[in-house]
C-alpha cells in the first residue's frame, strides 16, 4: 500500500513528539495544564506524589500558579515484570543497616516468587564498606549483587572490571527513570541501577517559618539576611554539622552548582583540581570559600561550629532550636526520630549562593548503585539480575520508598503514603543538578582535605592561609 | 643420681616440635607472611587492583614521606605528642591510684572496680561518650565550666586544632588508667611488707617509703606499664576515628589513621605499607629505649 507523503510527515511528527515526551526528565517536561484537579494550587513546587500521573504546582509564564501533570514514566514503554530466577543462593552486600528490615521483607517476597532462591544480606557500616567492599566482593563470587557509592567507589569498581553491563536488560529501559541512570552509565553502557534518589538540599522547619513570618531565602543576599534575622530571634539559622565531614560537605553541592556559568566549566574545574593543574587558590574556589566565611560572619552557623557534629545538629533542628538543617532528604528520618512531632513540618529548599540567575536550583543524588558481580557464576548472576529487576517493580520500590522515607529512581512509585516524602517532593519541580561534590573522585587525597579547609573557613579560619596550606597538602598527596 | 623430671627425653623434642607446628603454621600464615610481605609492598607503588601491575619504586615511598609529605610528618609529631602526654599522665595516675588502693579492703576493691570500669567499654562507646561530654555548646564539660564561672575555659575542644589532640589524650588516659592501675596494684602487692616495716623503724615518712621502697621495687611494673601505654597510643585508631577522624585539619591524625586513609581511601597500598614499616620501627625503637632507660635489660640493678 502506498503511503502518502503527508501521512509520512504526520507519522514522523507523531514519533518525534512521542520521543520528545518519552525522553523528557520527569517534572521538567511532559506537563500539561489540568484545570480540574481538586485542591487549589498555592505552593509552587508541591507535588501530589501520585503514581504515573503526579501533579506539580508550577508557575506559568504569566506568573500564576497552576497544577501541571507530570509523567514519571521515562521510556514511553510499559514497565516489565521481574525476571525469573533459577534456584540457588547469593549474597547481597550493602552498607545500609537502616534498610535491613525493608530489604528483609522484600527479599522474603522475592524468595516466595522464586522458589529455591535464597538471598542473604551482608551489611557493613558505610565507612568499612567504602574501605573494603572492592577487595571483599572481588574475592567472593557469592556476593552476586552489591551496592556502590556514586562517584569514587563506583568508579573504582568500574576500573577494576567489577561491574557487569546490564544495558540489554528490559527492566533497565522500561522500569527506571532514564535520567537517573547517568551515574551508572559509562560510554553509553549501563553498569548498575542507581536505586535510591535523594535530594541534598537544606531541610527547613516550615512550621517555624510560617509562624514567624519568615520567607525561604531565594538568593545569596536573602540567605545572609535570613541568618541575621533568625540569629537575632535566638534561633540557630543553620544547624550545619561541620564537626562531621560527611554531612558537612553536603552544602558544598549547593555552592558548586552555581559556581560557574555552565556544567562543563564546573566539571572541568574539578578535573583541574584533581589533576593538580589548578589548586584551591583559583579565583572561583577562593570566591566560593569566601562565602563560607561570609555565612560564618552573618551568624548562619551555631557557635563553635567546627565542633558541632551530626549527632547534635538534627536534634537541634527537631527541637526547634534551629531553623534549617542543611544536609538532605536522608536526614528526615533522624529528625522525626528525635521529635515525631516534626512529621509533616519539614520542607526542603534549594540553597542559592548567587544573586544572579542561578544555573541550578537544587541538588539530587543517588545514594547507591545496584550492580552485578562479574566474578559470580552465570547462575548467580542470573539470580542477581532477577533480584534487581524485582526491586525495579513499582510496588516493591514503593515499599522500599515508604519504609525508608526515600525516593527511588523507579517509575510509577506512589509516595503519597509518606507525608515527608510528599513534602520534600517540592524540590522535584526545580532544575536539579546531580550532586557535583561527587565529581571529586579522589576522596582521600583531594576531596577530604578540600572539605576540611572549607569547614575550617566556615568556622572562621583565614581564607587565604587555609587555602594555601591545603593546596600544598593536596599537591603533596598527588605526588605520592 | 636421679634424673630431673622435667628434662626432655630423647625423641620427645621432635614430638613437641610437631605439636607446635599447627600453631606455628597459623602464626606464619596469618602474621609472619603478611608482615614480611609488607616489607616488599613498601617498595612498590600499587593501587590495590589485582589487574594492575605493582610498580617497583625502591625506597622512593620512604624518601617521599620524610621529605615531601607534611601530613605524614605532622601525624608522626602528633603521635609523639599524644604518646608523651598519655604515658606521663596515665602512668602517673595509675601509680597514684594503685598506691592508695594496694590493700584489700571493701572500699579499695570497690574503687579499683570503679576505676577499672572504663577499660571494659568498647573504644567506640568511649569515643561517643566523650564526644557528648566535649560538645562545645551542650556538653557537660563546658556546661560545668560555665556554671562555675570559668567561661573563658569553655573551649571548642574537638573542633579547634589547638586543643583537639589534648582532648583526645584526656580521653585515652581516662580509658586506660584503670587497666594500668590494676597492673600496678599487682606489682605493689608483691613488695615484701618487711621492707616497709624496716623503713618505718628507721623513721621513714610515707613519701620516703614511696620514694625508697615502692618506686624502685615497682620499676619492672613501670616498664611494663610504660611499654604497654606507648603501644596503646600508637594503636589508638578507634578513639581518633570515632571522635575526630583525624581532624580538624589533620591536627589529630596519627600514624594508624593516616595509614588506613592512604590504603583504603587513597588506594596507595605501597605507600601505606611503607608507613606501616615506619610505624613498626618507631614502636620497636621506643620500646627498646624505654627498657634501656628503665634498666630492665642486662644492666638492671
Amino acid at each position: 500500500m502506498k503511503v502518502s507523503k503527508s501521512t509520512k510527515v504526520l507519522k514522523l511528527l507523531v514519533v518525534g513528539a512521542f520521543a520528545l515526551s518519552a525522553t523528557t526528565v520527569p517534572i521538567s517536561g511532559a506537563i500539561a495544564n489540568t484545570p480540574n484537579l481538586g485542591a487549589k494550587c498555592t505552593d509552587e513546587g508541591v507535588n501530589t506524589g501520585t503514581t504515573s500521573r503526579s501533579l506539580v504546582c508550577v508557575k506559568t509564564g504569566a506568573g500564576e500558579l497552576r497544577w501541571a501533570r507530570v509523567k514519571l514514566s521515562s521510556s514511553g514503554q510499559s514497565p516489565v515484570s521481574a525476571s525469573r530466577a533459577p534456584s540457588g543462593s547469593i549474597e547481597f552486600h550493602h552498607w545500609r543497616g537502616e534498610d535491613r528490615t525493608v530489604f528483609d521483607s522484600i527479599i522474603a517476597k522475592f524468595e516466595a516468587a522464586n522458589p529455591g532462591v535464597k538471598v542473604t544480606q551482608v551489611i557493613k557500616d558505610s565507612t568499612s564498606y567504602q574501605a573494603t567492599a572492592l577487595t571483599t566482593i572481588r574475592s567472593n563470587p557469592k556476593a552476586a549483587v552489591f551496592t556502590t557509592f556514586r562517584g569514587g567507589q563506583f568508579n573504582d569498581f568500574f576500573k577494576a572490571n567489577m561491574v557487569v553491563d546490564i544495558s540489554s536488560q528490559r527492566f533497565v529501559k522500561n522500569n527506571v527513570i532514564q535520567s537517573a541512570l547517568a551515574p551508572a552509565t559509562v560510554a553509553g553502557k549501563v553498569y548498575g541501577i542507581p536505586y535510591q534518589s535523594l535530594f541534598n538540599n537544606p531541610l527547613y522547619n516550615a512550621d517555624m517559618f510560617a509562624k514567624r513570618g519568615w520567607k525561604v531565602p531565594k538568593n545569596w543576599t536573602q540567605l545572609l539576611e535570613f541568618c541575621k534575622t533568625a540569629k537575632s530571634a535566638g534561633i540557630i539559622p543553620m544547624a550545619w554539622p561541620a564537626g562531621t565531614r560527611g554531612n558537612a560537605g553536603q552544602i558544598l553541592n549547593s555552592f558548586l552548582m552555581n559556581s560557574a556559568p555552565d556544567l562543563a566549566t564546573i566539571e572541568q574545574r574539578v578535573v583541574d583540581i584533581e589533576s593538580g593543574k589548578a589548586d584551591l587558590n583559583s579565583a572561583w574556589f577562593k570566591d566560593m570559600a569566601s562565602k563560607y566565611k561570609q555565612m560564618n560572619d552573618a551568624g548562619c552557623f551555631p557557635n563553635n561550629v567546627t565542633g558541632y557534629n551530626d549527632s547534635v545538629a538534627p536534634v537541634d533542628f527537631a527541637t526547634g532550636k534551629a531553623a534549617i538543617y542543611p544536609t538532605g532528604s536522608f536526614g528526615i528520618s533522624s529528625v522525626t526520630k528525635a521529635n515525631p512531632d516534626m512529621k509533616g513540618k519539614i520542607k526542603m529548599f534549594g540553597m542559592i549562593t548567587t544573586d544572579d540567575k542561578p544555573l541550578y536550583e537544587g541538588i539530587t543524588n543517588n545514594t547507591f548503585i545496584l550492580s552485578v558481580n562479574p566474578k559470580s557464576n552465570s547462575r548467580d548472576q542470573q539470580i542477581a539480575r532477577a533480584f534487581i529487576s524485582f526491586l525495579a517493580q513499582s510496588n516493591i520500590a514503593q515499599e522500599y520508598a515508604i519504609g525508608t522515607s526515600q525516593h527511588t529512581s523507579i517509575v510509577n512509585v506512589d509516595y503519597s503514603a509518606n507525608v515527608d516524602l510528599l513534602n520534600v517532593s517540592d524540590i522535584m519541580g526545580k532544575k536539579l543538578l546531580l550532586a557535583p561534590r561527587f565529581l571529586f573522585l579522589n576522596v582521600a587525597q583531594v576531596r577530604d582535605p578540600m572539605e576540611d579547609a572549607l569547614i575550617a573557613i566556615g568556622g572562621g579560619a583565614d581564607v587565604n592561609k587555609t587555602l594555601t596550606d591545603t593546596s600544598a597538602k593536596i599537591k603533596q598527596n598527588l605526588g605520592k | 643420681m636421679r634424673k630431673p623430671k622435667n628434662v626432655i627425653r630423647k625423641g620427645e623434642s621432635k614430638i613437641l616440635l610437631l605439636m607446635a607446628l599447627p600453631a606455628f603454621a597459623i602464626y606464619a600464615v596469618l602474621y609472619l607472611y603478611p608482615a614480611l610481605s609488607n616489607l616488599l609492598w613498601a617498595t612498590r607503588r600499587w593501587d590495590g587492583n589485582p589487574e594492575s601491575e605493582p610498580e617497583a619504586v625502591g625506597f622512593r615511598n620512604f624518601t617521599y614521606m620524610f621529605t615531601n609529605d607534611d601530613v605524614f610528618i605532622q601525624s608522626l609529631g602528633n603521635n609523639f605528642r599524644f604518646m608523651i602526654l598519655v604515658v606521663i599522665f596515665q602512668t602517673g595516675f595509675s601509680l597514684l591510684f594503685a598506691t592508695y588502693l594496694t590493700k584489700n579492703t571493701r572500699t579499695t576493691i570497690f574503687l579499683r572496680t570503679l576505676y577499672f570500669f572504663p577499660t571494659i567499654l568498647s573504644s567506640v562507646s568511649v569515643g561517643l561518650i566523650w564526644l557528648a561530654l566535649y560538645d562545645p555548646n551542650y556538653g557537660f564539660i563546658n556546661a560545668s565550666l560555665n556554671a562555675l564561672g570559668f567561661e573563658s575555659l569553655a573551649l571548642n575542644w574537638l573542633g579547634d586544632s589547638r586543643y583537639a589532640l589534648y582532648a583526645l589524650a584526656v580521653t585515652q588516659v581516662w580509658f586506660h588508667t584503670g587497666q594500668m592501675m590494676v597492673i600496678y596494684v599487682a606489682g605493689l602487692q608483691q613488695i615484701p611488707q618487711e621492707l616497709y616495716e624496716a623503713a618505718q623503724v628507721d623513721g621513714a615518712s610515707k613519701w620516703q617509703q614511696f620514694k625508697h621502697v615502692s618506686w624502685p621495687m615497682a620499676l619492672p611494673t613501670t616498664a611494663v606499664v610504660v611499654a604497654y601505654t606507648t603501644i596503646q597510643t600508637f594503636r589508638a585508631f578507634d578513639l581518633v576515628y570515632t571522635m575526630t577522624n583525624g581532624g580538624p585539619l589533620n591536627s589529630t591524625e596519627i600514624l594508624v589513621t593516616l595509614i588506613y586513609r592512604n590504603a583504603f581511601f587513597g588506594y596507595q597500598y605501597g605507600y601505606a605499607a611503607a608507613q606501616t614499616v615506619v610505624l613498626v620501627v618507631v614502636v620497636l625503637s621506643l620500646t627498646w629505649l624505654q627498657r634501656r632507660t628503665l634498666r630492665l635489660d642486662y644492666g638492671a640493678k
